[in-house]
């Protein structure tokens, strides 16, 4: 009997011992501010802790108590604190439109900060990425861009001449049916990842109306058609790696990276963090933005993240002032310094380390075109739309239809979507 | 001479059919052999098909990136990155990642074998009003997708105070795993009750019953339930994500996820860290596997 007691008192005390409970014990005029934020190829766990300890030594009020999540499961953390209503971080990336809601309107912070405007950021991200249903929901911290690497020593040894900037789809075609080789399973370029974005912007089309009321004329326009029709002639070329080679040979979706360092893949649309990656693995690489369409304007599809307060925070005014810390022109700034990151904010990002690299100023360039994303943040149903009008995409990925039946199969895709668009407007508005 | 004859041929008909006898007894032992080797050569060119996996981990985790996706493949790296290994370990503290797995699975552990048997027991041996309702509840608990129950449990453990601590991850454990309990009680039921009548005469009390007679009868069982406990705690992903704050907290299963970068996969230190990773679970089922296949076939969990 004693022996019982005597082991259980051990296991209760061994549980005390190991199990860490409560958190840190600061002095009460101390504000502790949670911060979630994942690591990646841009900033690192210890780039982020050091701006942290940055922060917290020049403000001595405020604690910033930082989370470091895997980037993988980000998102299902934020999607479980922000449905229970409690234990959501005072400041995170608000990534998922869906989590808007839930972020506090800065607009008041905004007008009453001399240190942060609008005007400071690029207009775009700013549009697409900070302002939601005319609120201020968030600041946009850094940017990324599509844009297609080359591998140069491929081009070399076939004794193609490199892409220029202002290449067309058809020397894109042209190009990657030159590179590719067959016996050492080679692939020219890579296929878009899904229709309506840069290069069918490129090429003038929409899916629907900028009203949100009509999909004839637009899903099956003559740019709609030609777009899909390129997309005809790519994947008829066999220069590019199936849609099954890439889900298995691609990099969870990220991209197809490892085949472009493996040099089976000679132009690959990639990223700009992607780059760091290449510069690191000795690839002979250049960059030029994706294909343009002779007169017409030219989009990249590019993106920023949003940072936001959540909504149920406790101490508003610290989370801003660590918020505006992060994504204003200070942290920022720390982060390009020290990490493979391009900032959001166009003063800073003239000043990058690697600013005179042929890459970095490529970079820069396509950052210059209007972005896809604009056209879609403000369009909710646009992906709905995208989804009933799915199977020309699949049946062309597929080598399902001939190139001359593109167009029926579009004007076959408009009345589904149409249905799709009226039942989305319905719910989302326009 | 003919009883001489008639005794020789006796003779040389035994002989023969002792020859007989151990030609028949070589041709079937050879048979058998034969047979043994053919199986054994089957399982062997089997357990290398199933090693192919671990095979090309081991060396993806010694190649640098851009061998890796090369045509033809290659099963060697031209040159063995054995500093992806410490690479791996000097970017993150896997070490640090392992321990904490370590203490999750022996809390949890212990959880499971001072809750489940007490709970089985009783709904396997005692007499109680509502127990069979009861038992149909506890099992209906399983049917629930751990999915649906992340935001109740997540606001629960929240007003309680216990996130960003090992509490969330290890108090389900002391009052039971429904998929245990219902395997522990099936098991218990098996054993003869006129054990535990015997053992009443000679006057054992409940608990002297359950703990000197039932549990010892039950160790296959409580093996299969603590491999699987081990298991789903080292690999347990979702519940650490979403509980715990601190990075020197996590387990190895979200340390591993911080290879996995926004862009791409370092697919040679993540092989690299998630092979030495799996070491403490190969080594429990070379050390279970007698109890283990024991257990779960006794259990019926085959197949």
């Amino acid at each position: 009997m004693w022996q019982r007691s005597r082991f259980i008192s051990l296991v209760l005390f061994a549980l005390i011992l190991v199990i860490p409970v409560g958190g840190i014990t600061l002095a009460q005029d101390v504000v502790t501010i949670e911060w979630w934020t994942v690591n990646s190829e841009e900033y690192s766990e210890e780039v982020q802790r050091a701006l942290v300890e940055q922060f917290n030594a020049e403000h001595p009020n405020i604690h910033v108590n930082i989370t470091v999540l895997p980037e993988s499961g980000f998102t299902e953390r934020m999607t479980t604190t922000l449905g229970a209503g409690s234990g959501a971080p005072d400041v995170a990336f608000f990534w998922d439109n869906n989590w808007f809601p839930q972020a506090l309107d800065l607009t008041a912070y905004i007008e009453a900060d001399p240190d942060i405007n609008p005007e400071m950021y690029f207009e775009g991200f700013w549009n697409t990425r900070a302002v939601w249903q005319d609120k201020i929901v968030g600041l946009p911290l850094g940017v990324g861009a599509n844009f297609v690497m080359y591998n140069k020593d491929v081009f070399d040894e076939m004794g193609v001449p490199y892409p220029s900037p202002d290449w067309t789809t058809d020397e894109y075609i042209a190009t990657a049916v030159a590179l590719t080789d067959p016996e050492l399973r080679r692939w020219g370029g890579d296929r878009p990842r899904g229709p309506f974005r840069a290069i069918w912007r490129n090429y003038g089309a929409f899916p629907y109306s900028d009203d949100s009321t009509t999909v004839e004329g637009f899903l099956n326009s003559d740019a709609a058609v030609a777009a899909y029709t390129w997309l005809w002639d790519l994947v008829a070329s066999g220069a590019t790696p199936t849609p099954a080679d890439i889900e298995i040979l691609g990099t969870e979706g990220t991209g197809p990276i490892d085949l472009f360092l493996a040099g089976r893949l000679a132009m690959a649309t990639l990223n700009q963090g992607h780059v760091l990656t290449a510069v690191e693995s000795g690839v002979n690489f250049g960059i030029v933005p994706e294909p343009q369409i002779p007169g017409n304007e030219r989009y990249v599809n590019a993106w920023s993240l949003t940072a936001s307060v959540w909504a149920g925070t406790a101490h508003p005014d610290e989370a801003y002032e660590w918020l505006s810390y992060w994504v204003g022109p200070e942290g920022q700034q720390f982060l390009m310094e020290n990490g493979q990151f391009f900032p959001s904010l166009p003063t800073v990002l003239e000043t990058h380390p690697d600013a005179d690299e042929d890459y970095v100023q490529a970079f820069f360039q396509v950052l210059e075109h209007r972005q896809v994303a604009e056209w879609v943040n403000a369009h909710p149903c646009n992906s709905t739309v995208l989804r009933a009008a799915v199977d020309a995409w699949d049946l062309i990925n597929l080598g399902e239809i001939e190139r001359d039946e593109v167009e029926a199969t579009l004007d076959s895709l408009v009345e589904p979507a149409q249905a799709a668009l009226d039942e989305c407007v319905g719910r989302l508005g326009g | 001479m003919s009883l001489n004859s008639s005794a020789a041929r006796t003779n040389d008909s035994l002989v023969d059919r002792d020859r007989q006898l151990r030609r028949s007894n070589r041709t079937t032992a050879l048979r058998r052999l034969a047979g043994n080797g053919f199986l054994y050569f089957i399982m062997v060119v089997l357990a290398l098909i199933f090693m192919i996996p671990l095979l090309w981990m081991f060396t993806t985790s010694l190649k640098t990136r851009q061998e890796i996706f090369v045509w033809p493949p290659t099963w060697l790296p031209n040159t063995p990155q054995w500093g992806n290994y410490v690479e791996a370990f000097d970017k993150y503290p896997l070490a640090r990642f392992m321990f904490n797995s370590a203490v999750l699975v022996m809390i949890n552990s212990l959880g499971e074998v001072l809750s489940v048997p007490l709970i089985a027991f009783a709904f396997a041996r005692l007499r109680f009003p509502g127990r069979k309702i009861l038992f149909i509840l506890m099992l209906s608990t399983m049917m629930i997708p751990g999915q649906i129950k992340l935001i109740p449990l997540f606001s629960m453990f929240s007003r309680l105070g216990m996130i960003g601590t090992y509490w969330p991850l290890v108090l389900p454990s002391f009052f039971g795993n429904p998929f245990f309990i219902f395997l522990m009680v099936q098991y218990m039921r098996t054993i003869p009750r006129d054990l535990d009548e015997a053992a009443r005469i000679d006057g054992a009390s409940t608990w002297v019953i359950l703990y000197r007679i039932i549990l010892p009868l039950s160790l296959p069982a409580v093996t299969v339930m603590l491999v699987f406990t081990f298991l789903w705690t080292w690999n347990d992903f979702i519940s650490p994500l979403i509980y715990l704050s601190d990075f020197n907290s996590y387990p190895i299963s979200v340390g591993l996820a911080f290879f996995q970068g926004r862009y791409s996969v370092e697919w040679n230190m993540f092989m690299a860290a998630t092979l030495i990773s799996i070491i403490p679970v190969l080594a429990l089922y070379f050390f279970a596997q007698r109890h283990l296949i024991g257990g779960i076939s006794t259990l019926g969990l085959k197949g």
